[in-house]
């Protein structure tokens, strides 16, 4: 399991709280924020053009792949430039957000949906940065909104997210049946939720996504309370779903509890690496740059050209 | 070894508080709002089990609280180290003054058992190296014993003490305590003072102050009484001659001090041990009235009488004794000489003719007829206008005058002034001569002493205006020196002048008391002139129906200075020297009692003996009657002297205890501080000079700010 503490020492990262993030009205200003700090802290580009159509040339700047010097111009001017290539046709990327009613929780730090609006905001900044098709699905027991992928969607992607609000009960294996069907072209799926069900069924659900050929990556959000379960008083705790009580003494289960869900993190990465499902834990005390090192290392591992 | 003791255990009590956090940490607290959870999925899968709500949890935080409660609860207990006596805390052997109250307002219900009892339990926390000094004190303070180490010895004597029949005075008591330790060496000094508080007994005047460093500890014993007194203020006697024998009215007042009225109360009048008459009076609250009884006749000799009123808390006061003789009357021989007009003495012998206050018996003689036996018994001799008599009756009349009898010498024509040579010289102030003739409207009297007992009368504005009477003729006397002169003329002249002869006096007017030389007989000062003249010859002193508690009896005799009263002594008290019966006035049996010892029978039955190589003084102490024979006479009619109480006394007005204490200690008051302990004195002043609970809520007050930050922190980690 990948913990917060163990990724955030990651090297040139800027972090920012999310619970700052929270108060930028515009996601898009938010998106921007956290993603332009974040590549301008890369010692290389993250930008990685699959279109072999050349566009134009530019100076070379620090941080550019020093692959895609053109040498020969080199040799006539004395002067570095990089090969720029038309990409119009990058890869699909989609998102796929759980806005079930359990996304709302937030104790720690900000909601989880909030904090699920906040990655696939820059997420899909990023994707657009790199001129990928973006497109998005929000769902709880049923797709709620869906946003095909395409080039000119970044906008209708980022209003979408933005009125976005926690729906009803969740359910995975119902929606992400309907999704399956539309993405017919391969491409890159973003699975942002806090995955409430059985690992087993986690996994039948995806798999769906995976074997229409998609790349599959999975961001499993949770507040540090549903991991620490740091309850002190008595009380009845209430399923924020279900709307279904019972009467807890946290002294009694804390133990328990974070074993059950241990075992539970544990169970979807073994099952969902199985599939070669990315998986990524993330709780919302975080910082998103986490999420994006996360989702950079994949989409370097999926990339063919370098 | 001192051991840990509680001024208010039941406070201990409140250390069951301590269960409280314990069930509170016990019970987990649950919140009355369901919390919010993303889902229960995991919280399903384990079992709910109630058993292991019986878990104590946050032990730090449990043992914090319970702490502070025992901590309050131990302050409220008020706890102290017991067994060494006040001063537990400070090291070495102290002196105690124990000043201990016995006026007759400490027989004031339950307040003498009271203050035995705080007695005691000052003597109870002496230390064995510990000394203490018993003082008893009313108007006078006494010495039971000096400071020592004898507890029991103590004990007994404040078992054996009484309440007395003096009034309260605090000045002599606390005066006797600074002296006392003054002389003691030791470092740890204390008072205690055990009294009721009268505010008659400190007027704030008294300037003792006890040595720096010791401290006054009062006791109160009249704390949360009830008062209510009813006393007898006073008897006056209205006097009449009947058939030759006195009637007497006796009137009494009776104050009544307290909150209810009071119905029905017997006031009764008693004579030589017979009720003489018995009335009920109704009282209002904060009252007074008086009381009058029908008229008796007064038997021959002494009789002794007592005024008793209802009984009350605090009944000496609720009687009043006297002792009631027949008026006796100064007997005045008027002597003339042989060839005087027929009424010559007429203004002098009615002006004589009245009065009752004493009653004058007059008789005129020529100086032929005068004998040494018409001079015996004789009060005062008057020589108007008449030679000193010869033979004798002039021998006898030097002896009466040198024996204490009154004479007085009016010059006019016939004084011869050869007649006063010779032995009789020695009875004039100097000697005299021819007539003077004043000025055409004659001389007044121009200078007189005022401060004279004659003149003491007239000393008032408008008591009397000498300078309308005229005197036209006088003969000048000389006198060596200007004592003597009571009165001159305007034109310097003497007009009277006294001389001290042996035990009598001799008063000389140098001119006539009628209306030759002078008018003064016509003018309205004669008649008290003439009185005073006659009155101060005589040493006339008017007897005393009683007498107060406190006041001491001179029964020396022979100096008739003596018989004035004189105010304070060295102990602050107000002791009247009263000289009874040496005047003519009084009542026979004193003379009889001669110069030799006397034994007094006081009023409790204790037997003592005055005079000899003793003063022949007698304190008067207890209320009752007084009775004194010559020794060895024991069959001889006693003299007898009642004696009230001081009825300043009975005013049972409280003074704050903390003024007298203030006013007593010295500005310093060194490591300790006055205080006031309601009952006990002992174990209070301990509990209050170590102040432990202090100590204890400090402590309570860290540790509830421990549990604040302990609490705070447990909170933010419960969320």
């Amino acid at each position: 399991m990948r913990t917060a503490a163990a990724t955030t020492s990651a090297p040139g990262a800027r972090f920012i709280d999310p619970r700052v993030l929270a108060r930028i009205a515009n996601l898009e200003l938010v998106a921007r924020t956290v993603v332009e700090g974040f590549i301008n802290g890369l010692h290389r580009s993250p930008y990685l053009g699959l279109s072999l159509d050349f566009a134009e040339h530019r100076a070379y700047m620090p941080g550019d792949d020093i692959r895609r010097i053109d040498w020969r111009l080199y040799a006539r001017t004395d002067r570095f430039y990089v090969k720029q290539f038309e990409a119009d046709t990058n890869a699909n990327f989609s998102l796929l957000v759980d806005v079930s009613k359990s996304m709302a929780y937030g104790r720690e730090g900000i909601p989880k949906l909030d904090y699920a609006r906040f990655l696939a905001a820059c997420l899909a900044y990023f994707s657009q940065k790199q001129r990928d098709r973006v497109g998005l699905a929000t769902f709880d027991s049923d797709v709620v909104d869906y946003v095909p992928p395409a080039a000119g969607h970044f906008d209708i992607v980022m209003h979408t997210l933005d009125r976005t609000r926690p729906g009803g009960a969740g359910n995975l294996r119902r929606p992400l049946e309907k999704l399956a069907e539309n993405y017919r072209r391969r491409g890159i799926l973003v699975l942002v939720s806090d995955l409430y069900e059985e690992p087993v069924a986690v996994r039948d659900a995806v798999r769906r996504l995976r074997n229409r050929g998609n790349d599959l990556i999975v961001f499993h959000i949770l507040d540090r309370a549903e991991l620490e379960f740091p309850f002190q008083d008595a009380a009845n705790f209430e399923d924020l779903e279900s709307g279904t009580r019972i009467p807890v003494i946290p002294d009694h289960v804390r133990a328990r509890y974070r074993e059950l869900i241990a075992n539970h993190v544990a169970e979807l990465q073994r099952l969902l690496g199985e599939d070669r499902v990315d998986y990524t834990l993330i709780d919302t005390s975080t910082p998103l740059d986490q999420a994006l090192f996360s989702y950079l290392a994949t989409r370097e591992r999926l990339t063919r050209v370098r | 070894m001192p051991a840990l003791a509680f001024l208010a255990p039941a406070f201990l009590a409140g250390l069951a508080a301590v269960l409280i956090p314990v069930i509170l940490h016990l019970r987990h607290r649950e919140r009355s709002e369901a919390v919010a959870f993303p889902s229960l999925m995991f919280l399903q899968q384990i079992p709910y089990r109630t058993v292991k709500r019986q878990r104590i949890r946050h032990w730090p935080l449990l043992l914090v609280r319970c702490l502070i409660l025992a901590l309050l609860a131990a302050a409220f207990a008020r706890p102290f180290f017991a067994g060494a006596g006040p001063g537990i805390v400070e090291d070495g052997a102290r002196d105690l003054v124990i000043l201990l109250d016995r006026s007759y307002s400490m027989g004031y219900a339950g307040r003498w058992a009271r203050a035995q009892d705080a007695a005691k339990r000052a003597l109870e926390g002496m230390g064995p190296d510990d000394r203490a000094a018993l003082v008893f004190f009313s108007t006078g303070a006494t010495a039971a014993s000096g400071l020592t180490g004898d507890v029991a010895a103590l004990r007994a004597a404040v078992d054996a003490a009484q309440p007395g029949a003096g009034g309260t005075r605090y000045g002599p008591p606390l005066e006797l305590a600074r002296r006392l330790l003054e002389a003691s060496d030791r470092a740890r000094r204390e008072v205690v003072l055990i009294t009721d508080f009268q505010r008659v007994g400190w007027d704030g005047q008294q300037d003792v102050r006890l040595p720096a460093g010791v401290p006054l500890t009062t006791v109160d014993v009249a704390e949360g009484d009830d008062v209510s007194n009813l006393s007898i203020t006073g008897v006056s006697f209205d006097r009449q001659a009947v058939g030759g024998r006195e009637r007497v009215t006796a009137t009494a007042r009776i104050a009544y001090k307290g909150a209810g009225s009071m119905r029905g109360v017997p006031v009764r009048l008693e004579l030589n041990g017979i009720e003489l008459q018995a009335l009920s009076v109704d009282l209002e609250p904060n009252s007074a009235r008086a009381v009058t009884f029908d008229p008796f006749t007064l038997p021959e000799g002494e009789s002794r009488g007592t005024v008793s009123a209802g009984t009350d808390a605090l009944p000496p006061d609720n009687r009043f004794h006297f002792v009631l003789s027949p008026g006796q009357a100064v007997s005045v021989l008027i002597v003339e000489t042989d060839g005087a007009a027929a009424q010559r003495s007429l203004y002098l012998r009615r002006a004589l003719g009245i009065g009752d206050r004493p009653p004058f018996r007059v008789e005129v003689m020529r100086r032929g007829a005068l004998s040494p036996d018409a001079i015996a018994g004789r009060d005062v001799v008057v020589l108007n206008d008449a030679p000193f008599p010869a033979g004798a009756a002039g021998r006898a009349l030097l002896d009466h005058v040198r024996r204490g009898g009154g004479l007085i010498i009016t010059l006019g024509e016939r004084s011869a002034p050869s007649s006063w040579e010779g032995d009789a010289a020695e009875l004039l102030p100097g000697p005299f001569g021819a007539p003077v003739d004043g000025a055409a409207r004659g001389v007044a009297l121009a200078s007189l002493d005022r401060s004279h007992p004659i003149f003491e009368v007239f000393r008032a504005p408008r008591s009397g205006d000498f300078t309308t009477a005229r005197v036209y003729r006088y003969r000048p006397l000389q006198v060596g020196g200007a004592d003597g002169v009571l009165a001159r003329y305007d034109d310097g002249g003497v007009a009277l002048a006294e001389k001290r002869v042996g035990r009598g006096r001799v008063l000389v007017w140098t001119s006539t008391l009628d209306n030759f030389w002078t008018d003064i007989a016509l003018q309205p000062i004669y008649l008290p002139f003439v009185h005073q003249l006659v009155r101060h010859a005589a040493g006339y002193v008017e007897a005393r129906p009683w007498f107060t508690a406190g006041q001491v009896l001179d029964l020396s005799g022979g100096d008739a200075d003596a018989a004035a009263p004189q105010a304070g002594d060295e102990a602050g008290t107000h002791r009247a020297m009263a000289k009874a019966g040496q005047a003519a006035g009084e009542p026979a049996p004193l003379p009889a009692l001669g110069g030799g010892e006397l034994v007094v029978l006081s009023p409790g039955g204790a037997r003592s003996t005055i005079g000899g190589d003793r003063p022949r003084v007698l304190e008067l102490q207890e209320q009752g009657f007084y009775e004194l024979r010559p020794a060895g006479r024991a069959a001889a009619a006693p003299y007898t002297v009642a004696v009230n109480l001081d009825l300043a006394e009975s005013d049972l007005s409280r003074l704050d205890p903390q003024e007298l204490a203030a006013a007593a200690m010295a500005a310093d008051p060194g490591p300790a501080a006055p205080a006031t302990a309601a009952a006990a004195g002992g174990v209070e002043e301990q509990e209050r000079r170590q102040a432990l609970w202090r100590y204890l809520l400090i402590l309570a007050l860290l540790a509830l700010a421990a549990e604040i930050a302990l609490a705070n922190r447990v909170s933010r980690a419960a969320g």
